[in-house]
């Protein structure tokens, strides 16, 4: 839990975070003020995100990227200068990014991540990891959870787009607006005077690791009726994890067409395992997951940005515990996996 | 250069991408993630337009800006900014209004695409017609708070912006401003309207004096009998707010005595006013609440506590000492304009609303709250804005591919609606309202009002406000005889007769048109006795506008559900991203009509009408 230490806004703060603090608050503009931020990932997404965090005014954000910066990076990575390809991804972005709010401090990292001790995620109130393979998230996801460390994971392909939640026990307030009559005095002629009354409620959320949510069990009745609904966004997510697992690599933009082939061949395979509707996984979500499109990163990136103001600040119902952009349908949906 | 990397679309879109021009409107919190994307993405050709210069509340999410920009021209540093990402494109920055003949029709044809990131309805329906007139499809994105919308429209396949009428909004009655506030916006309207009476525009509409013509305190013998004393108290009635002030030399003292006082007390003389209402309190400047007791324990934000009585009168002293200052230093004629983050101004709104709210029993608000209401502000955040404008830019990418059809509406949620939606689209286009006033195949609308009573001059605001022309033209039908011309001076001699005095009559028909929105009309006048001023009409159910109305807020976050006073009479735009649609979901599972839709605004100014 972000502690809110009690030392009041600046003037400065005040004034830059105006807006923001008339939507969510000056409480949690202050957790927000105390939480520390670590990005795991400086591709396009990684750059959407740590924009995002950076802007809402947290205490620190560290970057953390041991790749270089690549041509392909550009067209989604708007922190890193061009003129900068071939040098460390997240040191490269460090300038834009401190640019975004000198009142945030901004550190990069340039470690590998399995070369870095649990310990190391474990000093951060929030994870938020982008590009790696799926047992790199679950070590991360584990040692936070071990700690009661927050933690978060996303990925853009192409226009395709998911993130993961493990926020283990949540503990967060959510106000509630209600509508009421009300009179004036006895000569309140204004039929429709209403007041809004608003009311802080208490909740509390129990999460669960990312092992459990991806290894859903689709055998289940309850999970099987969740095929009507008709979106195979939770599969495509499997396809190109496996993708990235075997081949050590997303689909790549200059292999457009072999891979698009692996990617299908990979997805008969998973219909066949979970025994799905022939058809289910189109092909139309598996020919757009090349690069990483710089609307959808900012689509994605948004909806973690909040979900880091949500976590840290303690305000608002946080999704639970997965959420799929589906850029075929332009839907945007939350489910929840592996309870 | 386009989409850098081949293979990260497919050629198509590569190709149509390559071959695309693209105008943005407006460089906010939403336009300057549209240029990020589209810069990135590696749209060639973009042209963006603002007339806004960079604030320092931008900053929390206009992330092309910094500090050291403040005060500068927003499309342009946006341009610079979003250069730096690929040098490669070509960004044409305009700092100028989008409406203006400079921007005509043939400037819009030479679009594939229009996108609009604006904050205002003016400036949107102006958008909507001349993308309507060039033929050109257009993008229209909008947020409030954690929610947002992105909708195509295109002529003839979808609903156009102006396609549903926007509900009119709760407006405040004059006497209930002059005499009888029941609720604190409605003393912070008459404290925006008093800075206008000493320090603005002065607006006859905008008296903050006593209104003895009230209905209500008709045959009231008090009244009469206090005004003819009024003229010992500096002449209550007859001489203007800002001519007597001028007098006393802006003495905050007598100013004060008069406003808080005097008035107060001729007020109490209107004893009808007061039969069932709790009488104000008249107050003294040497007697003040508070101004003895110690300050109390406050935590959050200075501008989170609220002031005492006496702190107010301290407040409005200096805040008028300070303005009178600023205006004597201006040229002669010369007068300030109302703005929320000029510190005297703000200040003197909160010191008076409060004043006025403690005479009338009415709670006291902060000087924070008060900016959120007197300002119209709504609040804006970063990822809601990234999330529309990446949305958008998708949709524009849909649209160059050619896919029109599957471009149906988006909408951002505050929160995940029962099926678990966040972003929900919707399945179909929504198709033109064949008896839109905007974009029918002959557009036609009635105009309500009393013919005996509307003047030229009324009839000209109507065409404008209600119908939200420019520089209207207007012809009797099937005569030729030209009754209004946006040509200066030409008709203005009618200005003040009546519609009747120059012949037109119930059931006659205008043609009007805008000359730089394309855009014609077929006005029928209906003759209306009770109309005390006018009102459009179409044969849809909807609600039509009407004069100055005032809108609500999409969202009225921290708990402000009240109407926003905007700065009045000057069409100042509004502080946000905002304007937006909000959809209302049937919360039943098993219904398959489409989703209602409510179309909420905010305010880009005020009304009153008594
Ligand atoms: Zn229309």
């Amino acid at each position: 839990m972000v502690e809110n230490n009690e030392v009041e806004l600046s003037e400065a703060e005040a004034e830059q975070y105006d807006r923001q603090i008339r939507l969510w608050g000056l409480e949690s503009q202050k957790r927000l003020r105390a939480s520390k931020v670590l990005i795991i990932g400086l591709s396009g997404l990684g750059a959407e995100i740590a924009k995002n965090i950076i802007l809402s005014g947290v205490k620190s954000v560290c970057l953390l990227d041991s790749e270089k910066l690549k041509e392909i990076d550009l067209y989604s990575q708007f922190l890193a200068p061009p003129d900068k390809v071939g040098e460390n991804k997240a040191e490269a972005s460090l300038q834009r990014a401190r640019a975004l709010n000198p009142m945030v401090d901004v550190t990069s990292e340039t470690k590998a991540v399995d070369d870095l001790p649990d310990e190391f995620f474990t000093t951060f109130d929030i994870v938020c990891a982008t590009g790696l393979k799926q047992e790199q998230l679950e070590r991360i996801n584990n040692a936070c959870r071990d700690s009661n460390k927050k933690f978060l994971c996303g990925d853009v392909w192409g226009m395709y787009g998911y993130m993961f939640a493990d926020l283990v026990d949540h503990e967060y307030s959510e106000e509630i607006v209600q509508h009421k009559a009300v009179k004036r005095g006895p000569d309140d002629t204004e039929k429709n005077a209403r007041e809004t009354v608003s009311i802080t409620v208490k909740r509390r959320a129990i999460y669960v690791p990312l092992q459990n949510a991806l290894s859903a069990d689709w055998s289940k009745p309850e999970l099987r009726s969740r095929l009507r609904r008709g979106d195979p966004s939770y599969f495509v997510l499997k396809i190109l994890f496996r993708f990235r697992d075997e081949y050590n690599r997303n689909p790549d933009p200059a292999k457009r067409k072999a891979d698009t082939e692996i990617l299908l061949k990979m997805r008969d395979e998973l219909v066949k395992e979970l025994n799905l509707p022939v058809g289910f996984v189109s092909d139309a979500l598996l020919t757009d997951v090349f690069g990483i499109v710089a609307g959808a990163a900012a689509v994605v990136g948004g909806v973690i940005g909040q979900e880091v103001v949500k976590a840290v600040s303690q305000r608002e119902p946080p999704h639970n515990n997965m959420f799929f952009f589906n850029p075929v349908k332009c839907v945007g949906f939350v489910e929840l996996y592996g309870q | 250069m386009v989409a850098r990397v081949a293979g990260v679309f497919d050629e198509k879109l590569t190709e149509a991408i390559a071959n695309s021009k693209i105008l943005v409107v407006g460089a906010g919190g939403i336009g300057c993630e549209i240029l990020k994307n589209l810069v990135l993405t590696g749209f060639p050709q973009i042209e963006i337009i603002d007339l806004d210069t960079i604030d320092v509340s931008n900053l929390n999410r206009q992330f092309l800006f910094h500090k050291e920009h403040v005060g500068k021209s927003k499309a342009q540093v946006a341009k610079d900014s979003a250069l730096t990402f690929n040098p490669n494109v070509n960004i044409v920055a305009h700092h100028d209004s989008v409406i203006s003949n400079d921007y005509g029709v043939s400037y819009f044809k030479q679009f594939n695409l229009v996108m609009n990131a604006l904050d205002n309805r003016v400036a949107r329906n102006h958008v909507n017609r001349m993308c309507l007139a060039a033929n050109v499809p257009l993008i229209e994105t909008g947020t409030a708070g954690y929610a947002g919308q992105v909708e195509l429209i295109k002529k003839g396949l979808t609903q156009c912006y102006e396609c549903q009428p926007k509900a009119p909004q709760k407006t405040f009655p004059g006497c209930t401003i002059r005499n009888t506030p029941s609720e604190p916006i409605h003393c912070i309207v008459w404290a925006k309207h008093l800075f206008n009476q000493l320090f603005g525009e002065e607006d006859p509409d905008q008296d903050v004096s006593p209104d003895t013509a009230d209905p209500e305190a008709a045959g009231d013998a008090g009244a009469s009998a206090l005004s003819s004393e009024g003229t010992a108290t500096g002449n209550v009635e007859r001489k203007s707010t800002r001519q007597w002030a001028a007098e006393t030399s802006y003495d905050p003292e007598k100013l004060f005595s008069k406003l808080f006082g005097d008035d107060i007390r001729y007020l109490l003389s209107m004893e009808n006013l007061w039969k069932k209402r709790r009488p104000p309190t008249p107050l003294t400047w040497n007697n003040l609440p508070g101004k003895d007791e110690p300050q109390a324990q406050h935590s959050g934000l200075p501008d989170q506590r609220v002031w005492t009585v006496h702190e107010c009168a301290q407040v409005f002293a200096s805040s008028c000492n300070a303005l009178q200052a600023d205006l004597k230093s201006r040229a002669d004629g010369d007068h300030l304009v109302w703005d929320k983050d000029e510190k005297s101004a703000m200040d003197f709104v909160t010191a008076c609303a409060n004043i006025r709210a403690h005479i009338f029993n009415i709670p006291q608000k902060s000087r924070f709250e008060i900016k959120s209401m007197a300002g119209n502000i709504i609040p804006a955040i970063a990822t809601a804005n990234a999330i529309v404008a990446g949305l958008a830019v998708l949709r524009a990418q849909a649209v160059l591919r050619g896919e029109l059809a599957s471009c149906g509406s988006v909408y951002l949620r505050p929160k995940v609606n029962h099926r678990g939606q966040l972003f929900v689209p919707e399945k179909t286009l929504t198709p033109p309202n064949p008896k839109c006033y905007v974009c029918a195949p002959k557009p036609e609308v009635g105009l309500a009002c009393n013919l005996k009573q509307l003047t030229l001059k009324d009839l000209t605001t109507a065409f404008k406000d209600g119908l939200n022309m420019q520089a209207p033209d207007a012809t009797v039908e099937g005569k030729g005889l030209v009754v209004l011309s946006s040509e200066p001076g030409e008709t203005d001699h009618n200005n003040d007769k009546t519609l009747e005095e120059i012949g037109l009559n119930d059931g006659c028909a205008l043609l009007v048109d805008d000359f730089l929105q394309n855009y014609e009309v077929r006005v029928r006048l209906q003759q209306e006795d009770e109309e005390k001023s006018w009102r459009l009409v179409t044969d849809s159910d909807a609600p039509m506008p009407g004069p100055k109305e005032d809108e609500k807020p999409a969202n009225g976050s921290n708990g402000s559900e009240e109407p926003k006073p905007g700065p009045s009479r000057s069409r100042t735009r509004a502080d946000s991203d905002s304007d937006m649609e909000i959809i209302e979901e049937d919360e039943d599972e098993t219904t398959v009509k489409p989703p209602k839709r409510r179309r909420t605004e905010m305010s880009d100014e005020i009304v009153e009408l008594c």
